[in-house]
């Protein structure tokens, strides 16, 4: 546990991103490589899951520390995060003889907990904070909770690992994804060069757009792009090898089991394949709704009823390897020929398809027809250089979104709760109104778009202006009026305000207007009245080779 | 309580004996526990306070101010209420307020902390019939550390920059925590620099005894070698151009608040020294039962959880609502 305590530590003392790589790769050189899996694993965004509920670990730290738990509770709220308030609340007495190595501490104190009654558990936890040292508690716990991220993206682990192993971080990026396991998986399966690699079936890292955030004429000529539809969907790789088809979702999730249509579909190709697109909501006459996908998201194994009631489909739009062969240098021109000729041969209205380009000359007639986005149910347009290759992650340069812009309604900041990480201690998370009869409804909590300055001074604003107390929640003086951007607005039975707004996120402070100023609870609705009235007039419709007319 | 006190706009006034503590905007008669300027406000008409709080208040109030102090622990007689000042060891000069009106007794904190520090007078317990408390760390999670591990601390972190030629940047309050880090550093590891804003206290501080380091001011314009100083500058120039100059230095900040890794990273610091002039969990609680008081106010921080806290062990603790609830911080 040592040199892993230290590596928190040190990690945890520095804010370059340099200086903690080079923390990173100093202990996998010194550390026990069953210790060091671990660490891969948990910085690769993984954790145990079942071990522990926060609840019961609140309630532990309150029966060790002799504190209620009501203080426990305020506690974390006031602190922002529970792995960081529980190890300040109990003493790592260390009376027991430490247990030595990382592998131990997380099968002894961790993985074990799975499954155990909660006696058991309240006892194995004691025995943990017995035999840790102080200084190992908040990192254990950081594992525990899972929360153990300290600022490494899994772009920089792959890095160090890279630079250690001495192989190309894209390498140890597959190798890294998809469903694994420290006992599944050791440091050497990590480092041994890709001829042995007898991990096909997993996903490679997915390349990301950035944001347009300029006028797309700044891009240079319309020529060197490629030009799709944003499909309001879920990302995912279509890995076929050997006869075994797998679906994988960003979170690197194995999601085939959601979409047996689509894998069943797959069988239809005759290629090892890699195919990158989006799973979409698809009723056979055009597009559905990515809630009703959500419905979907869920479910294993789904029956025959949601089957035939909310179809999807897998709309591929690039292809990243074919019968072993690494196509992701390639440039898109290339890689988009062999996907047109891998799918052609498949029949029409098919769960499987190609999604389709969109063929316009210039940058005017292009952003004339994103207006119309929000009738056709996609989120905009993607931008992907024709000659870019497949990046991992997220590259400058190559591949934009050039989203439709938000709606937009000014709101009235009505209740607030303290934020976590950085803003711990600030009143942070707001939740936001509208007017409906002379009543506020609350519409929307968001909790990003403001300037650190502009959050200290709603956080101030906030400490005078309580007005009651419900749990970690304040009610806060109606006075401040706000922006909010959303993506979309559903009709939700959950919230009393009867809508559920996508995405929203504060666009600016509006200090010019009061709350008499706000937009009301019917002009929210009309944003969702538009949307279901003009789904109606769908102008989407299918081509004989089953792709999506739209336009 | 209200014969003995009363919260009003301006703050806790004392009707027997016509003054208030540590008043906001106008009154004629301001008894200041500490010259902090959340509680040493400009324009009353006189004021009272320790002795050794009289020479820093003057510097926060300016020539003009009148005022008269005390030494800690002589009782005089302010209309029909008996005044004591008492050490509440927050920073030089600190005090509490012990206010008695025909028998009772209240006592007013100021801000306070029972832990030893080498740089003020040691809190005195003083037994009272109620008690006005702040809470600015009123809750379990902060636990001070002995003085000497947290010196340490900043003498381990001061040599290793040193070592590698790196100036260490400071950040500490420019009246009582700065002269708190100075009282304690090791000066053998190298020459300590001072923002000009901490430099009026000193000279108070070393009349009154306490053994200070030698100095320099940071003097932009001359040639100054920091590479293996200690730079200690008050929190406030931190987003300013004064701080241009010195990109390449290690950062940290000595405050209780670093207790919480949010707040230090909030500040984009690496390091943060928990070093507090106020009580912690602990402290307050050591402190509050101690007195004896029946009755227990709680002022500034985090007093909800405290106040229940107190409510469940027996004592009729509650809020004070503040007139200018500005949390230090």
């Amino acid at each position: 546990m040592e040199l892993f305590t230290k590596l928190f530590h040190d990690l945890d003392s520095t804010t370059k991103t340099n200086t903690r790589l080079d923390f990173l790769v100093n202990y996998f050189l010194k550390a026990d490589p069953n210790d060091a899996i671990w660490v891969c694993w948990f910085l690769n965004g993984n954790r145990i899951k079942g071990a522990l509920k926060t609840s019961e670990l609140r309630r532990f730290a309150s029966d060790c520390s002799g504190l209620p738990l009501w203080l426990v509770e305020e506690c974390h709220e006031n602190v922002g995060d529970l792995a960081e308030t529980i190890s300040l609340l109990v003493d790592g007495a260390g009376n027991l003889p430490p247990i030595k190595g990382l592998n131990a501490i997380v099968k002894r104190y961790i993985q074990s907990l799975v499954g155990m009654t909660i006696d058991d558990k309240r006892d194995r936890l004691r025995e943990a904070w017995n035999s840790l040292r102080p200084k190992d508690l908040l990192p254990f716990h950081k594992l525990l909770t899972g929360g153990f991220r300290m600022g490494i993206s899994s772009g920089n682990l792959y890095k160090a690992l890279a630079r250690v192993g001495k192989v190309e971080p894209a390498f140890i990026a597959q190798r890294l994804s998809g469903n694994w396991n420290p006992d599944s998986m050791s440091m050497d399966d990590i480092w041994k060069s890709s001829s042995e690699d007898s991990r096909l079936c997993v996903p490679f890292p997915f390349c990301l757009a950035y944001p347009l955030q300029e006028e797309p004429e700044n891009l240079g000529t319309c020529k060197d792009w490629q030009v799709e539809w944003k499909w309001d969907g879920i990302r995912a790789q279509l890995i076929i090898n050997s006869g075994i088809s797998m679906l994988w979702s960003r979170g690197d999730e194995s999601v085939g089991n959601s979409f047996p249509e689509i894998i069943e579909a797959s069988k239809l190709i005759p290629y090892d394949i890699c195919l990158d697109g989006e799973i979409m909501s698809w009723g056979g006459d055009g597009l559905g709704l990515f809630s009703e996908l959500q419905q979907r998201l869920g479910r294993k194994n789904p029956g025959l009823s949601i089957l035939q009631r909310i179809p999807v489909r897998f709309m591929a739009y690039d292809i990243l390897a074919i019968e072993g062969q690494d196509l992701r240098k390639e440039p898109l021109f290339f890689r988009r020929k062999k996907l047109e000729a891998v799918l052609e041969l498949l029949p029409s209205k098919f769960p499987l398809g190609l999604s389709p380009l969109i063929d316009e000359k210039d940058w005017f007639t292009l952003s004339q027809l994103r207006e119309e986005s929000r009738q056709r149910k996609v989120e905009g347009f993607m931008l992907k250089r024709r000659n870019s290759r497949y990046e991992s992650g997220r590259v400058k340069g190559g591949w934009y979104k050039w989203k439709v812009d938000p709606f937009l309604a000014d709101m009235v900041l009505v209740s607030a709760q303290l934020g976590h990480g950085k803003r711990a201690n600030l009143y942070s998370d707001y939740s936001f109104a509208v007017w409906c009869d002379g009543e506020l409804f609350t519409v929307a909590k968001a909790y990003s778009g403001l300037s650190n300055k502009e959050i200290e001074q709603v956080d101030g604003f906030i400490r005078k202006n309580i007005s009651g107390r419900f749990g970690p929640v304040r009610a806060v003086k109606p006075e401040l009026v706000f922006e909010i951007a959303f993506e979309g607005v559903n009709i939700s039975n959950r919230h009393k305000s009867g809508v559920a707004l996508r995405f929203p996120r504060i666009k600016r402070w509006r200090k010019d207007k009061t709350p008499n100023d706000a937009s009301t609870l019917d002009e929210i609705r009309g944003f969702a009245g538009m949307k279901c009235s003009d789904s109606e007039r769908d102008p989407s419709s299918i081509d004989k080779a089953g792709n999506l007319l739209l336009f | 309580m209200l014969r003995v006190l009363q919260n009003r706009r301006e703050g806790l006034f004392c009707p027997a004996g016509g003054f208030f503590v540590d008043p906001c905007g106008h009154v004629s008669r301001a008894v200041i526990t500490h010259a902090h300027s959340d509680h040493a406000r400009k324009g009353h008409g006189s004021y009272l306070c320790s002795d050794n709080c009289k020479p820093l208040l003057k510097i926060r109030l300016g020539p003009k101010a009148k005022i008269e102090s005390l030494p800690f622990g002589k009782r005089i007689k302010m209309g029909d209420a008996l005044v004591s000042l008492h050490p509440a060891g927050h920073i030089l000069g600190s005090s509490q307020v012990k206010i008695e009106v025909s028998g009772q007794i209240w006592v007013v904190s100021g801000d306070y902390k029972p832990q030893p520090d080498l740089t003020c007078e040691p809190f005195e317990m003083i037994k009272c019939h109620g008690f006005v408390t702040e809470s600015t760390f009123g809750l379990p999670v902060y636990r001070w550390l002995p003085e000497d591990t947290i010196y340490a601390q900043i003498n381990d972190w001061w040599v290793g920059n040193a070592e590698n030629g790196i100036p260490s940047l400071l950040f500490a309050y420019s009246l009582g925590k700065a002269q708190r880090v100075l009282a304690g550093v090791d000066p053998e590891i190298g020459p300590i620099f001072i923002h000009h804003a901490v430099s009026p206290f000193l000279p108070i501080y070393e009349r009154s005894g306490v053994d200070l380091p030698k100095v320099e001011k940071v003097d932009l314009d001359s040639e100054q070698n920091y590479s293996k100083g200690l730079i200690v500058v008050p929190p406030a120039v931190q987003d300013s151009s004064w701080l241009k100059r010195f990109t390449y230095a290690e950062r940290a900040f000595a405050s209780g608040w670093m207790a919480i890794r949010g707040l230090r990273r909030r500040r984009n610091l690496g390091k943060g020294f928990v070093l507090s002039d106020h009580a912690d969990w602990n402290g307050l609680l050591q402190v509050i039962l101690g007195t004896g008081a029946e009755t227990v106010k709680i002022t500034h921080g985090n007093g909800h959880a405290l106040s229940r806290y107190l409510f469940g062990r027996g004592i009729d603790a509650s809020l004070l609502n503040q007139p200018v609830s500005a949390e230090v911080q």
